[in-house]
């Protein structure tokens, strides 16, 4: 396929194999462009390495969604029993850690698999190597065996993404794994230390406490930051409730091993001024993630636009070079979900060569942790509203609920919860919607789209719940925060 | 499965390894019978598409739990019989092959006979169908229907 413009090899030349480069990549490809798609996975410090497709496919949502299901239907087993499922030695059941991994494993592989041939039936030219800036126009692929390629293109989307971020400690990148490993790990991960309470700390540990490893998380200053920090408490209860433990206002300060082959963890808790320690198998970091904007040589290129931490600022994907664009958890400001980079990335090759218009809409996204006991939500969260609106404008409606299911196994139904933050005056937009609860991610979803539309309040609660159902708790909201009264159901369908 | 898979013998891309096998004229003696396990395209020329019997191809990959199932019944059914062979196919290995006869997903089974596909199943299927395809390959029961 020869390129629109002849004056360089490629209309379009991807950095990064993941959610967003390649999303962006398929749909230039169909408005007619010639393209190339530039991935590299460099080892992590234990060594783990992956295939085409991104953090996502490979080390994020879909090993962690495969291995919170697993711990899911870990308790399902024991809660089987209360219904009436006759479990022989339901005492003994246990994971068996390497047939998790194998199976996690061969999923992914075939996803791997499955997006090679895709970009080979669209004709999209694939390149194994580490891409950077020789010049705006030019790229250097440095492949595996260290060879290099060059390439020139009309137009450069960077989707580099990130990996984890290791602390400044000794043991750290000697002992310590992340999220790059754990999904790959090939012992079982024994009693385990978590180090950040971030949804990828709190849901690593969440699964790994469910499928029996126990686990301790230190939290170095609150649970899941710039989320609605009432609901972060509900999650971190419900994980504490189930065994859990959480060091609050810890760092860690070394880690070191063991003759035995274990890790001695050291932390500082940093109100207090007391020193913590414990002997871990293994200690797993999740103290945030940095873009991968340092290895492009973004200088070559003239673009100038990162931010203190190495993001790339780029209000509509484009940086200061106007062929030069950023899409994916490379971008400052945005948040770093699959689903908004696959969006961003289609809309933005449809504007370079659809000829559209329409601009990404990062507002509204929806998300949801995805721990033992899930936290969905969408729109603001209510220090967010109440930082915007003053709360003297808002209406916050939240109940607690009790899921029809969980009366027979007799779950703990203390944490699960839901609420609405809405403007005040009527007819009281809903500006945020926030549930913990099993399946929150379903939930959510479908208000999403409502919040999308604009949904109130009186729109909201002249809505026919399905029962029995959790979903159904969003339209039997009545009671609001103001009011003082007690949020707690009396019974349910009256 | 059905005849419409048999249009498809000649249909671009087969045309380039149809050629090859006309302008290679080499009898295959395969004296032994045991599963040719394909790593390259010359192979794939060599013994399969050049191959005087009848060949069924099956794509195989290390991941896929259904294959794990398949190939194993394939080599137990199709070893003893000395008038059709059996070749594997690691998708992983073998990028070109899978490109050119479209799969899409495996484990996938091809039967070729003189060079061109007779007919074509996708994923896990029962002992029946695979029986069923051993005979009509193997000259035991009639082409079509």
């Amino acid at each position: 396929m020869a390129p629109i413009d002849g004056t360089y090899d490629y209309d379009l030349a991807v950095l990064g194999g993941g959610s967003g480069g390649l999303a962006c990549a398929k749909e230039a490809i169909n408005q007619g462009a010639k393209v190339a798609v530039l991935d590299f996975v460099t080892p992590s410090p234990q060594g783990t390495k992956w295939g085409l497709g991104g953090t996502c496919v490979n080390v994020g949502c879909i090993p962690k969604k495969l291995m919170h299901q697993a711990a899911l239907l870990g308790e399902a087993i024991h809660e089987a029993v209360a219904y009436g499922w006759q479990v022989p030695s339901v005492d003994q059941v246990k994971i068996n850690w390497s047939s998790l991994t194998e199976a996690v494993q061969n999923h992914i592989k075939s996803v791997n698999w499955v997006t090679r041939v895709d970009l080979r039936e669209k004709k999209i030219e694939y390149i194994n190597g580490l891409g950077s800036f020789k010049d705006p126009h030019t790229i250097i692929a440095t492949l595996k065996n260290g060879s290099q390629k060059e390439l020139t293109a009309k137009n450069i989307v960077i989707a580099v993404g990130g990996r984890p971020h290791y602390p400044d400690i000794p043991g750290a990148k000697e002992y310590c794994i992340s999220s790059d490993d754990i999904f790959s790990l090939s012992n079982p991960p024994g009693k385990t230390l978590v180090v950040g309470a971030g949804y990828i700390g709190l849901e690593c540990a969440g699964f790994l406490n469910s499928l029996g490893y126990s686990s301790t998380v230190l939290v170095r200053s609150v649970p899941l930051r710039g989320f609605d920090q009432q609901m972060a408490g509900m999650i971190t209860s419900e994980m504490e409730e189930k065994g859990v433990k959480f060091h609050h206002r810890c760092i860690p300060v070394s880690v070191e091993k063991l003759e035995t082959g274990q890790l001695r963890a050291r932390w500082l808790n940093t109100e207090t001024k007391e020193q913590g320690e414990d002997i871990f198998d293994t200690v797993l970091l999740a103290t945030g993630r940095y873009a991968l904007t340092e290895q492009l040589n973004l200088k070559a290129a003239g673009v100038n636009v990162l931010s203190e931490n190495g993001k790339v600022v780029a209000e509509t994907e484009q940086t200061n070079v106007p062929h030069i664009y950023a899409v994916g958890d490379v971008l400052e400001g945005r948040p770093e979900l699959t689903p908004v980079a696959i969006h961003a990335g289609r809309l933005l090759a449809r504007r370079m060569f659809g000829g559209a218009s329409q601009l990404m809409d990062y507002d509204n996204v929806a998300t949801t942790v995805f721990t033992p006991l899930e936290y969905g939500c969408v729109g603001l969260s209510e220090e967010q509203a109440t930082q915007r609106y003053g709360a003297d404008n808002l209406e916050v409606y939240h109940a607690f609920y009790k899921p029809t299911e969980f009366f027979i196994p007799q779950r703990n139904i203390r944490n699960c919860y839901l609420k609405a933050v809405a403007l005040r005056e009527a007819p009281q937009k809903i500006l945020g919607l926030h549930f913990v609860g099993p399946v929150a991610g379903e939930v959510i979803q479908g208000f999403a789209a409502a919040v999308k539309c604009g949904i109130t309040m009186e729109q909201l609660v002249n809505t026919v719940g399905i029962h029995p159902t959790v979903a159904e708790e969003f339209t039997r909201l009545n009671i609001t925060k103001r009011s003082g009264k007690d949020p707690n159901p009396a019974s349910c369908c009256s | 499965m059905n005849g419409v898979m048999l249009s498809q013998g000649l249909r671009s891309p087969m045309r380039h390894l149809a050629g090859l096998r006309r302008a290679k004229a080499i009898s295959t003696s395969i004296v032994h019978n045991e599963t040719i396990f394909v790593k390259n395209n010359d192979e794939f020329v060599n013994k399969v598409m050049n191959n005087d019997k009848p060949v069924i191809v099956n794509f195989h990959a290390e991941w896929c739990e259904p294959c794990k199932i398949l190939t194993p019944k394939l080599k137990e059914l199709i070893e003893p019989l000395n008038n059709l062979d059996l070749a594997v196919v690691d998708v992983e290995d073998n990028a070109e092959l899978v490109h050119t006869f479209e799969v899409k997903a495996v484990p996938a089974v091809i039967a070729i006979r003189n060079g061109l596909i007779v007919d074509k199943f996708i994923g896990l299927v029962d002992a029946d169908m695979i029986n069923n395809l051993i005979d009509r390959m193997s000259g035991k029961k009639k082409d079509g229907a």
